[in-house]
Formats: structure tokens, sequence, C-alpha cells
């Protein structure tokens, strides 16, 4: 595991700090952490982000700015909230993580990697039919990387994929929809809306 | 008694634990009648379960037994035992408290020479030991009981066993026919000490409670620990009496937590330190590994803290656990991140004690409702305005906060006071 330290000849510099607890959501709860290590010592895949939730919180105070923004604790968030759940403090932290992600996005620190190329196809499929197609999500994810590491990916999970089809999780046929797809699209654009509205607020 | 004054200068004290018995010798050695209601069969209340206790780490015997002498001597303190309240009425000089006596079924002329217990067929939990091991349906509390006399159990009663504990009995001590009954008491002032209970740990749901024997508390490490507790003073594994030789403390065991209790109970860091001097004590090449979010070692007791610090085989890990599982052996895993090195961990343990922390008694049945008030977490605090509301009713110990023993009989001695000035009326 990376182990990057503040440094400690400076006097920290409160201003990132301030700018997350102001800019973030749950933000200003982060100044509730008691840095326990409950939330990374919860966390199902914590042993694959680099920092965790704790540390990287603590990293906010001490103002690292750059590596914060561009750790990979907040792309490998599942979103199950157990460390929400189990917070003692109530601390968002889920919602936190969340919001760092796309202000990483945002500030240009997060990289196009597996995580965001992932992410961006699930949300290809959630929002053009209201669901998840495995099929598509997955074919358009392999293929983001190229037609011919698509390729490759797609014959290496070539026996995954049968056995899906084979239990019925994954189909061939026209991929499922929802019934109202103008509803979805109108919920969309008020939520998109909303955040624009408030991120000028 | 002035004129004008009280009705009544008698002093109830409710709570029969080191805090009321405190409040109750020092009004009634300064020449004022106090009567002494405890719900269990005897007194000593939490004190009495422990090993040993801060600050010297005595016995619980040492302090208590002193303090039993005091009450035998004074032929002011009335001990009513088994007795709860059930509703204050009046004022100030003249209170009128409503009593419940659950029945003991044994008389003042017993003698605790045992012969009912060996006639008696039935098993009840051990309340003294938090059920860890059984008493017959006949039995003493604990071998320190005060008052020194039998209790016989409901259950053994249900059973048919009443004629024949009666017929055991020399000295005509057994009363199988006992009800349970109501009366009233009158009082002039009244000092709450109801004390506390251990947070209950099966609500820690991360924390496999009630998924492993050898996930326990820390209470009933204290009685583990303790030479007349249910393994003779053996620090044994639960699930099959091997020495516990792993052993891992849990601090904030539900306390500081929002989900549990939010506040510090500010005794269990103290108490988790104790308990890893009770399993270095017994087993040489033990290992105990207390998990803390940040040690509170209050009082003035740091040299303890430093002596348990310096032992090689006592780590100090700087993380609360997130959960504890039960491994394929069967022995409890404890996982979560140290915060020092950020290292995940998932650790094997012979004995896992979960530090949880102290609930007032008052959240649940009677409390008064005047002169005090509850706080959002079930204390009973003096209100806002103080003596100035005019009651004579006063809370001490455990029941007005989490305080250690050393504070709660000093805020006893204090509660007794503030109830002399009430009664006298000044």
């Amino acid at each position: 595991m990376t182990k990057p330290a503040p440094n400690t000849s400076e006097k920290y510099d409160l201003g990132f700090a301030n700018w997350v607890y102001e800019n973030v959501n749950g933000g200003d709860k982060l100044g509730l952490c008691m840095q326990c290590g409950v939330c990374s010592g919860s966390c199902p895949i914590g042993e694959q982000m680099d920092h965790g939730p704790r540390k990287l919180f603590m990293m906010i105070r001490a103002g690292m700015k750059d590596e914060v923004l561009s750790s990979n604790t907040m792309w490998n968030c599942t979103s199950c909230y157990r460390c929400v759940v189990r917070c003692p403090r109530s601390v968002p932290v889920t919602y936190i993580l969340q919001d760092l992600a796309a202000k990483s996005v945002e500030l240009g620190y997060a990289k196009p990697n597996e995580n965001s190329k992932f992410s961006n196809s699930f949300w290809w499929s959630a929002k053009t039919f209201g669901r998840t197609d495995e099929r598509l999500v997955t074919a358009k994810y392999y293929f983001s990387f190229g037609v011919v590491e698509g390729v490759k990916r797609g014959l290496d999970n070539l026996k995954i994929a049968w056995g899906m089809i084979k239990t019925g999780r994954m189909h061939l046929t026209m991929p499922h929809q929802i019934k109202d797809k103008a509803g979805l699209k109108a919920i969309l654009a008020k939520a998109a809306e909303i955040e624009e509205r408030e991120s000028k607020s | 008694m002035p004129q004008g004054g009280p009705k009544s200068q008698t002093i109830l004290v409710v709570g029969g634990g080191i805090a009321g018995i405190t409040a109750a010798i020092e009004a009634a050695e300064t020449g004022y009648d106090v009567v002494l209601l405890e719900k269990s069969p005897s007194l000593g209340g939490r004190v009495t379960k422990f090993n040993r206790y801060f600050p010297k780490l005595c016995h619980p015997t040492c302090g208590l037994e002193i303090n039993y002498q005091r009450i035998k001597k004074n032929p002011r303190v009335k001990l009513m035992t088994m007795c709860e309240v059930t509703g204050i009425a009046g004022a100030k000089g003249d209170y009128t408290v409503s009593v419940k006596r659950t029945p003991r079924f044994v008389n003042d002329k017993c003698t605790a020479c045992g012969d009912c217990k060996d006639v008696s067929d039935t098993a009840v939990a051990n309340a003294y030991n938090y059920g860890l091991d059984k008493v017959k349906g006949a039995y003493l509390p604990h071998e320190h009981a005060f008052p020194m006399r039998y209790v016989i159990a409901p259950e053994a009663i249900a059973a048919g066993e009443g004629d024949k504990l009666k017929a055991a009995c020399k000295y005509g001590a057994i009363e199988p026919d006992q009800k349970e009954e109501t009366f009233d008491l009158n009082a002039g002032a009244i000092i709450w000490t109801t004390g506390w209970k251990p947070y209950d740990a099966a609500k820690l749901d991360t924390y496999a409670y009630n998924e492993s024997p050898d996930i326990i508390n820390n209470v009933e490490m204290e009685r583990l620990a303790a030479h007349d507790g249910p393994t003779g003073g053996k620090i044994l594994r639960p699930s099959d009496n091997e020495p516990a030789k792993k052993v891992a403390l849990i601090q904030c065991a539900g306390s500081r937590d929002n989900n549990h209790l939010a506040y510090c109970s500010r005794i269990c860091c103290l108490g988790s330190l104790k308990h890893a001097a009770y399993v270095r004590e017994q087993y040489e090449d033990a290992q105990v590994d207390i998990y803390y979010i940040d040690i509170r070692a209050h009082d003035k007791l740091e040299a303890f803290h430093a002596k348990i610090k310096n032992d090689p085989q006592v780590h100090f890990i700087k993380s609360k656990p997130g959960h504890i599982k039960i491994g394929e052996d069967g022995r409890p895993l404890v996982c979560g991140e140290r915060t020092i090195d950020r290292e995940i961990y998932e650790e094997p343990y012979d004995l896992v004690v979960l530090a949880t922390g102290m609930q007032p008694s008052a959240v649940k049945g009677y409390k008064p409702e005047v002169g005090v008030m509850e706080d959002e977490y079930g204390f009973l605090v003096p209100k806002a305005n103080g003596a100035a509301d005019g009651e004579g009713i006063f809370s001490a110990g455990v029941a007005s906060g989490p305080l250690d023993v050393s504070m709660s009989v000093q805020s006893a001695t204090a509660a007794a006071l503030r109830a002399i000035q009430a009664v006298r009326g000044s």
C-alpha cells in the first residue's frame, strides 16, 4: 500500500479541508470524524483502496488536495453503505466519497480508468433503458478499451457469459426496458435541474 | 422539629448500591432516620459483582463489609430488601412513597445454614454471575451477602417445593405463603440511587455477542476472574473451559456511538486495563490485545495505565473493530483496520471481551418526576434551577451520570447533605 504523508515541517493548510466542508455533499459532517477506523475496517473491498475512507478524511484535514483527488478510494466504493450504517459519529461516508469522485472529474484529476469506464457504461444502460442490461453494459465497457482489447476481454469471459445465459442472468434478445421511459427522462431532467441550481447557490 | 417545619424528617434512599449505602450511612450517622430500599435480595449492587475494584484494586468485600457493619450498628437505618418504589406523591417534607415488596419466602429467623438449599431440586440462573451458571431454587445471593439470608426463587415455589423447604428448616424461617405486597412510606426527602446496567451487548449486532459463548461483556469478565465466579476464578473460555490465553478487549463497544450510547461511560478503559492485568496474572504466556479509539483512563490512575502499557504481552491497537466473525474453528475473529499503519486485520482469539458502557437503570420502570429530570440518555440530573424548585428529591451515583466508584461515593455524600438540608427546612 502506498503511504503518502503530509509534510509535517509545514503548517497544515486548512484551505482544502474548508473547501471540502463547504462544497462536497456531506462534507460539513467531516468535522465529526474521530478516526476510529470502523469505516475502513468494515469495507468489504477496503483492501482494494489505496487509502480507505478514514485515511482519506485525515488527508483532507492535512490539506493533501492532490493525493485526495487522485485517490482510487472513491472510485472503488460500491455504495454498500456498511460504513454509513456503522459510523458511530453518523458521518455520511458514502455520500462524501461519491461527491469527491464527481469533484475529481470536475477538477480534472480523474483519469479515465477501469472504474470510470465501467461507471459510464452502467450509467448509459440505466438512463437509456431504465434497467441494466448485463450484455450491453459489458460490451460497452470492454470495447471502451478499443476493438482489440474488447474482443480479447469478450473471449476471455465467454465461459462466464454462457453460464449466465444458461441460468437466465443474461439474455440475447432485445434489452429489457421499463414501460415509462418518458417518465424516467423527466425524473433525470429534474434531477439535473436541481443539481444545476444547487451548484450555483 | 421547628414550628411549621417538615412533617417528616426521614430520608428515603432508593437503591442499595455503593451510592445508596453511602448516602444512607452519611445521613444516619449525622443523626437522621433513614429508610434504605433495595430491589434485589442483598446490598452492594454492581460493586459487589466486581472481582476487584478501583482505586486500590480491592476485593469488593473490602469497603462494603465496613459499610455493612456501620448499617448493622446504626439503629437509625432501616433496611428493606426486595422493595421497589412505584409512586411518589406529596411535597418536600411530606412525601408519600408507594412501595412494592416481592416475596423472599424467607423471614429474618434465617441463619444461612443452607439446609433448605440441600433439599431443593430446582435450578435457576445465578443472577450474581450474570446467568453464567446456576444456583439451587433456595440460595444465598452470594457468600458476602448482606443481609446474610437465603432467598427462595419463585420458580421453586411454582415447582411445589414450598412445603419440602419449610420442613427442612430447623428455625421456622421459610414462609412459602408470602405474597407480593404494597405499602406506603412517609419521608421528608428522597435520594434516588438506582444505579446502572451494562448496555445490552446483543444490540451490537456486528459484534456477534449471541453467536459465540466466547464473546462476553466486561461485567461477565469480572465474574470469570472472581474466586466465587462460575469458574472459581480461572479465566477459561466459556465454550470448552480451556484457558483463555489470547484475549481481545474491545473498547467503546456501543459507547460514543450514535447508534447506541452516544456518551463515554468513563469507567470502561480502566476496567479493561484491569482485565488485562487479570489475564496476565494468571497466564505467563498470555497475549492481550486492547482495541481502542483513544484510552480514557481518568482519575489518578495513570501509574496503573503506564504499568499495563509497559507489559510487552499487552498490545494497544488503535482501531475500533468493524465486526466480529466466527471462524471455521469456531473461534471469534476480530476484523477491522489498524489506523496507525492502515493494515486490515482478521485476528482469531480465545476470548473476546466487549467493554460495554453503563446505562442508567432508571430508563425502565418508575422514576421521580419532580426534583430531578431525565436527560436525553435516561440519567436523572438536577433540574436547571437546582434546589430552587422546592423539591426534596435528589439523585446520586450512576443514576445521575456515568461515574466510577469514588465519584459515586462523592455524589452520594453531596446528596445526603442536600437531603438533610431539605428535611431540616433550612
